[in-house]
């Protein structure tokens, strides 16, 4: 007992030491914080918080400011508040502390609906913190407890569960709080996880009130023992715990008239601790200890903090961003593979369209007589291209087989081959495309990057208009290939310029010479040249072109197969380089920005760190332990 | 019926709702109602099993419960007439009920498989806080009364509900709860409108126990104002009775008391004991009458709150139920990338084949050959042309992806998308995490592993299909002798016909006889044009026979296999969707035994709880 009597007081000397600016210094600092981790909150992220983690983070940028306001004046205020179950008797100590009925209290339960703040009158309201300047104001004018205000919450366990709520919002306000028990609901769940919930934010002394009905001399253990042993668990080695009977000091106070304090009721029960409780509350509570629990209070803050940011750390996910770039570019290789094949296996029932197309582009360099053979051959050859799609038949024909294009009576390249990769996304293309999609997302996550970051751009990507992206691929592929028909290189060029030259040479030649050689024979010789002789004009350079004609064919072929070839060459290639663009920087992008976020909260983790850090070297050895566990 | 069938059937419907139980402590958002499934599954096997096999309905049982430090002990020694509760002035003290049996060999003590479900009786005295699943039973000792004033009654101290620790032992209070025929709901002037308690009382009203409430420790002066006050704020909001009624709940107060009168019941504190256990013996006048009330009473609250036992498993159905949605989307996806991707370019080249012999049935066979290739061979110049124009007109064929590549691919996608499905909704619910864990191990190899199967199967009967119906083209010409031999001889008949009147009309022979080959040759267009036509209308069929294969052999038992996958393999889904099935039908039958039993035992059903409950006031 008299351990504890000298516990609550401590020497009135400590009242005149220079308070050292520190709290006014840390207010900068929080609003510093607040603002940085709002920015974080607010700023658009690809790491997914949960509503848990956010809404943790945001009640700590909140309380951040809110201290960061509240020790941004010369005398910080003390937030006392109490919190228990119903008929506890929390108003009952309010109005024993008061002496006077300042809190209603009765039999009824819950008694308290509306919070009572009990306050110096040197404190102006508006210091008040919003969520008290709400609730119903008792002010006093007692010196002891200037700089303190206390408060009396609603209960916590009652059916009337507005009456939580309303504690729930006050409670972020509170420095100390006052865990009021009674005999029988000092340890109740609702009461006691709401403890466990708050005791790393903010100093905790305990009552234990109607210690009249604890201290019955019934075996068993005591109540207080009981509590002590339960807080010892929790980390509470030497708790503050006062046993009080609020009522008969309340009672002693109503029949005391006159100034002053109360005085000691006469009946009080062995170990009844009220005195203990005032003397801490008006005496223990020098400016020092109050600068100590708010500076412990914030330092508890910036750990809470700390920990959840460093809980919301996004991982570094570089090495799983290439493992998973290897694994696409494999897939998206064979998926190319696949769309090319299927491009040009749309193209190929127009195959002597094509054919047609690139013997015209090639003969464009012959001229003379030549140009006219090969034009005349070409029309012979094709002559299907240009009347198939004239007999209506045919379009009858197409409709009823499915998967055809009709071909355009005009040969444009552009629109009939957007006509085939619509056919061919139509029928296979877009459903694989969204298979695309699920297989890379699988393949992500197996290889350690999670879905959830992937998804979104995976999707967009997919969501690009790869019909037009697939037109402009078979465009590009066949006129690559038709340039490397038209403009060969290396062997081929030099039998392709030789052929080309004796082309549109060798066939006049010869007609000039045989032409030359009759009239020769004509004028100097006198012979009149036959009919066979006659047609010899004709004959051999028809001959000399269709010789140079079977050479071209043999040597520089212009078949469907070999385009076809060349052509899905060039279309895989074409086809593999758009879907790498669209997918295969998204890993290492993601990655990127992800690390970008998970620096920021580096960033946000070391300044609250370091905040804390320097709030412990210069923290009081103010005597406030016991208020806080382990 | 037997006992061993109401054995095995209550039991059933115990466990059940013991494994719903212990699904939901598994669950934090549900472990709320993991009290109600214990309640309801102890009602099954405390009061509903030994009542059906036929047990004696004595003793009845009162229990005592109250949170913490409302007074349960003392309101047990009061209501023994003799301090036999340790009262301990530590809050939640109690861990485990103890049962007070009144003096003298009144009968014998309740012994059936499954009383009190896993708690087991202590054999020798213990102090109330050996926090285990345990109970034990005392004899109450008094020293020359008369005959005990609940002579027919066992008196549980119960555990209370409130403390932070009770959440351990708070299944004990349910075991003892259901058991109650009636019970003693303590409450306190600090307590009586808690939320938990109040909460517990609801439950109990609702579970048709007849209750009778102590108020306690209130200052004797605001007793009757308290009382009032009581019945206004927290019996004015009870819930309705099982069977609809409002329900009638006898108060009586015990007011802060000295030291004396605590420490005497049957004396000093008769005054407060003598109108509560008067309350207690209207409750149960009649053993028999009694104990019909608590089991009917709580076989109709198992049968109108079964629907709402079984919610707790409504987030798990719904997953359940989006999977299997998923599933069919997949389905439905495949089956559309097949039909787009392989059948509708899909030309069956193997048709042509018997398009060809059902020319050829139209040929003339043995010696009328001979004309046949005179007719064949006047028709030379028709086929050259006929031939050239086809080939400048008609086009080669979409180059199709294999029908095995196609379905291969497609598996693959839907497997795929199906995974990825699981992955995303992994953190959203135990279901979809169980997927995305299993199945790149389990689900898929066994899904590839049917497919395969099936698409040997699939093979087969593709092929066959194929093959009959090319078969059936020809077979129904080939076994109809009478149409084969009428078409035969109709064509021959026109040929011939169309060749004699060009000679005839044309004769002497000049440039006009060019029309014989003609004629000839338009006989036969129109010949083939008619096959054409009657091949295309099988293929045609055949597609959609093919459609219907795909989706009957492949893509139908795969779909329903891998919809029904969560559920199997001994995972708690499958006990889940087991248990769901088989309580609503347990309950049922439960019923209509306890109703039948009921109206045997000849004991009309008395009301709900005797609407005399004013008198304690």
């Amino acid at each position: 007992m008299v351990e504890e009597e000298n516990r609550g007081l401590s020497p009135p000397a400590r009242e005149d030491e220079a308070p050292q600016p520190l709290l006014r210094t840390l207010a900068p600092l929080l609003r510093g914080l607040e603002r940085q981790s709002r920015a974080w909150l607010d700023s658009r992220r690809r790491f997914p918080l949960s509503m848990l983690q956010r809404a943790e983070l945001e009640g700590l940028a909140d309380d951040l400011r809110r201290q960061g306001e509240a020790l941004d004046v010369e005398k910080p205020l003390l937030v006392i508040m109490l919190m228990g179950g119903t008929g506890v008797g929390k108003s009952t100590l309010l109005n024993a502390l008061a002496g006077g009925a300042v809190a209603q209290a009765s039999f009824t339960r819950p008694t308290t609906r509306d919070p009572v703040v009990y306050y110096h009158a040197s404190v102006k309201t508006d210091r008040l913190d919003p969520a008290l300047r709400m609730c119903r104001l008792a002010s006093h004018d007692r010196a002891g407890l200037e700089q303190k205000i206390i408060v009396d919450t609603p209960d916590l366990d009652s059916n009337d569960l507005t009456n939580r709520d309303k504690l729930r919002a006050l409670l972020p306000v509170a420095d100390i709080v006052l865990y009021v028990g009674s005999q029988e609901k000092y340890h109740d769940r609702l009461g006691w996880d709401l403890f466990k919930e708050q005791r790393q934010r903010r100093a905790f002394a305990f009552v234990l009130n109607k210690w009249d009905r604890c201290n019955t001399g019934e075996s068993g253990l005591r109540p207080d023992e009981d509590l002590l042993g339960d807080l010892k668990s929790e980390g509470f080695e030497n708790p503050l715990l006062f046993r009080t009977t609020a009522q008969l000091w309340l009672d002693a106070a109503k029949t005391h008239s006159g100034g002053g304090l109360p005085p000691r009721p006469a009946d009080l029960p062995e170990g009844e601790q009220f005195g203990l409780l005032r003397n801490w509350l008006e005496l223990g509570l020098t400016r020092l200890e109050i600068e100590a629990v708010k500076a412990r209070g914030v330092g508890q803050l910036l750990a809470q903090m700390g920990r959840a940011a460093d809980g919301v750390r996004p991982p570094d996910l570089t090495a799983e961003a290439e493992k998973v770039k290897a694994a696409w570019t494999k897939t998206l290789s064979d998926e190319a593979d696949v769309q090319a094949d299927v491009l040009v296996g749309t193209l190929e029932p127009y195959q002597t369209e094509v054919e047609h197309h690139f013997s015209v582009e090639d003969q464009a360099r012959y001229r003379g007589l030549m140009a006219a053979y090969t034009r005349l051959t070409t029309r012979l050859r094709y002559a299907g291209s240009g009347l198939r799609d004239r007999i209506p038949l045919m379009g009858l024909k197409a409709k009823l087989m499915g998967g055809r294009v009709e071909t355009p009576t005009e040969w444009n390249l552009g629109e009939f081959v957007q006509k085939c990769a619509e056919t061919a996304g139509e029928r296979v293309l877009d459903q694989r495309g969204t298979a695309l999609i699920n297989r890379l997302l699988v393949e992500g996550d197996t290889k350690g990057f999670p879905l959830a970051l992937l998804s979104d751009p995976t999707t967009s990507a997919g969501r690009l208009n790869w019909r037009e992206k697939s037109t402009r691929a078979v465009i590009d592929a066949l006129a690559e290939v038709e340039r490397r028909v038209t403009h060969p290189t290396g062997a081929r060029k030099l039998v392709r310029g030789t052929l080309g030259l004796f082309a549109n040479t060798l066939p006049e030649i010869s007609l000039v010479a045989t032409a030359g050689y009759l009239l020769w024979n004509f004028f100097v010789r006198g012979e009149v040249p036959d009919l066979f002789q006659m047609t010899l004009v004709v004959l051999i350079p028809l001959l000399v072109v269709i010789v140079l004609h079977l050479l071209i064919l043999m040597l520089l072929p212009v078949r469907w197969a070999a385009i076809r070839g060349e052509f899905r060459a060039a279309l895989g290639a074409r086809v593999a380089d758009e879907l790498g663009r669209a997918y295969l920087a998204i890993p290492g992008d993601v990655a990127a920005a992800v690390l970008d976020e998970r620096k920021q909260v580096d960033a946000l983790v070391a300044e609250t760190k370091q905040v804390g850090d320097w709030l412990a070297e210069r923290q009081q050895a103010a005597r406030v332990s016991e208020l806080y566990g382990k | 019926m037997q006992p061993t069938e109401h054995r095995s059937a209550v039991g059933q419907l115990a466990d059940d709702l013991r494994w719903l139980e212990d699904h939901c402590r598994k669950q934090p958002e549900l472990s709320a109602h993991a009290g109600t499934l214990r309640l309801a599954s102890a009602l099954a096997r405390n009061v509903i099993g030994p009542f059906l096999e036929g047990l004696d309905t004595r003793p009845l049982h009162v229990a005592v419960v109250g949170g913490a430090g409302a007074g349960k002990s003392t309101v047990v020694n009061f209501l023994a007439g003799a301090v036999v509760a340790e009262a301990n002035p530590q809050a939640g003290f109690t861990r485990h009920p103890t049962a007070f049996l009144p003096p003298g060999p009144g009968f014998a003590w309740p012994s059936y498989i499954g009383f009190l479900g896993p708690m087991h009786r202590l054999t020798a005295d213990k102090p109330a806080n050996v926090d285990e699943d345990v109970y034990q039973v005392r004899r109450i000792d008094t020293k020359g009364e008369g005959a005990h004033a609940l002579s027919e009654f066992v008196i549980w101290d119960c555990p209370d509900m409130t403390t932070w620790a009770s959440e351990g032992y708070v299944a004990r209070l349910m075991e003892v709860a259901a058991l109650a025929d009636v019970i003693v709901y303590v409450a306190s002037d600090e307590r009586y409108n808690d939320e938990v308690p109040t909460q517990f009382l609801h439950l109990l009203v609702k579970a048709g126990k007849a209750v009778v409430v102590a108020l306690t420790k209130m200052r004797p002066a605001d007793a009757p104002a308290f009382v009032e006050h009581f019945r206004q704020e927290v019996l004015g909001r009870l819930p309705k009775l099982p069977g609809g009624g409002a329900p009638a709940v006898p108060v009586v107060a015990l007011p802060q008391m000295t030291p004396a009168e605590r420490a005497d019941p049957a004396g000093a504190g008769a005054k407060y004991r003598v109108p509560l256990l008067n309350q207690l013996l209207v409750q149960g006048e009649s053993t028999d009458a009694a104990r019909a009330r608590t089991v009917a009473n709580a076989a109709k609250y198992l049968s109108t709150a079964g629907d709402g036992l079984l919610e707790v498993a409504r987030r798990d159905l719904a997953e359940l139920e989006a999977w299997k949605l998923a599933v069919t989307a997949g389905r439905v996806s495949f089956e559309d990338r097949y039909r787009r991707e392989y059948l509708s370019g899909e030309r069956f080249q193997r048709f042509d084949r018997y398009r060809e012999r059902l020319i050829d049935l139209l040929e003339l066979p043995g010696a009328g050959r001979v004309i046949g290739g005179l007719l064949w061979a006047l028709r030379t110049p028709y086929r050259w042309t006929r031939d050239y124009v086809f080939g400048l007109m008609s086009r080669p064929d979409v180059l199709n992806l294999s029908e095995q590549t196609v379905l291969h691919e497609s598996l693959k996608s839907w497997l795929d998308g199906l995974q990825a499905e699981a992955l995303r909704k992994a953190s959203a619910h135990p279901l979809w995490k169980q997927l995305a864990v299993r199945f790149e191990s389990e689900m898929a190899p066994h899904a590839r592993d049917r497919f395969a199967t099936e698409y040997r199967t699939f093979e087969l009967k593709e092929s066959e299909d194929l093959e009959g119906a090319g078969k059936a083209l020809v077979a129904g010409l080939e076994q109809n002798p009478a149409l084969l031999h009428t078409l035969r001889a109709g064509k021959l008949g026109l040929d011939l016909t169309i060749v004699g009147a060009v000679i005839y009309f044309t004769w002497p022979p000049g440039w006009l006889l060019l029309l014989a080959p003609i004629g000839v040759s338009a006989t036969h267009q129109f010949a083939e044009l008619a096959t054409r036509g009657v091949a295309e209308g099988a293929r045609a069929r055949v597609r959609a026979h093919r459609e219907s294969l795909v989706t009957n052999t492949l893509t139908a038992p795969l779909a329903h296999w891998l919809g029904e996958w969560p559920t199997t393999g001994g995972t708690s889904f499958e006990k889940l969707q087991l248990v769901l099935r088989r309580v609503p039908d347990l309950i049922r039958q439960m019923d209509e035994r306890v109703t039948a039993k009921v109206k045997a035992l000849g004991a009309p059903k008395p009301p709900p709880i005797p609407p005399t409950g004013e008198r304690g006031a």
